[in-house]
């Protein structure tokens, strides 16, 4: 199984520049857990991932990809 | 920093000062039968032995049940830390397990203080390898992932 890529950082701009700490609120986690996703330093449970594309309002698959697929 | 590793700094800290404050009082004491005998002595640390965890357990219910200030990524560095907190408890009771034993072989019995003071430095320990393994895990997974 590849690397798990998100997209978090382009999305938070796409969004009207969204800061960290709104999509933290807003997908039930700490802004530290963003930031380690946004440096791809850590990653996140199904559930997590599907709270952070649905504070998006895009599907999962837009956020994060498997780098092999 | 997140703010389960701002509460593992102050846990660690406290944990470091109230060791220093134990070692103090039993230094200053003199020797073990000495701290058996004061009955004020006694009643604090009674106080202490049932305080200190119920503290801990209130605190920790408390940190645990706010979505904002623990998320998954820190619910996974508090179970890695239970690792280094049971490490750390084992290895204290075989510290003085052995060296109980071999101090009072000849005497053939242990003065009850000691049990104060086993539970008590357990309790500490416990703590205090807990917050330590807390900041070590934000360390790793910020270095590693």
């Amino acid at each position: 199984m590849g690397r798990i890529e998100n997209r978090i950082r382009r999305l938070r701009f796409d969004h009207d520049e969204m800061t960290q700490e709104e999509l933290a609120n807003r997908a039930g986690c700490t802004r530290q857990t963003i930031i380690a996703l946004e440096q791809n330093k850590y990653v996140p449970s199904i559930e997590l991932a599907f709270r952070i594309a649905k504070a998006f309002g895009v599907p999962l698959e837009e956020v994060f990809q498997n780098e092999d697929s | 920093m997140a703010p389960l590793q701002k509460r593992a700094l102050y846990s660690f800290v406290i944990g470091l000062v109230l060791t220093i404050a134990l070692t103090a009082v039993l230094v200053a004491q003199g020797d073990i039968a000495a701290f058996e005998k004061d009955p004020n002595l006694r009643l604090i640390m009674y106080a202490v032995l049932i305080g200190v965890p119920l503290v801990y357990l209130i605190l920790v219910n408390i940190t645990l049940r706010k979505p904002t200030q623990v998320d998954e990524r820190d619910r996974l560095i508090i179970e890695r830390s239970s690792r280094a907190q049971w490490l750390a408890v084992i290895f204290s009771l075989v510290a003085w397990t052995i060296a109980l034993t071999e101090i009072y072989r000849d005497q053939g019995q242990v003065p009850i203080a000691f049990l104060q003071l086993i539970f008590m430095s357990t309790l500490i320990i416990s703590a205090l390898a807990q917050s330590f393994g807390i900041l070590v895990g934000y360390w790793e997974m910020n270095r590693n992932g």
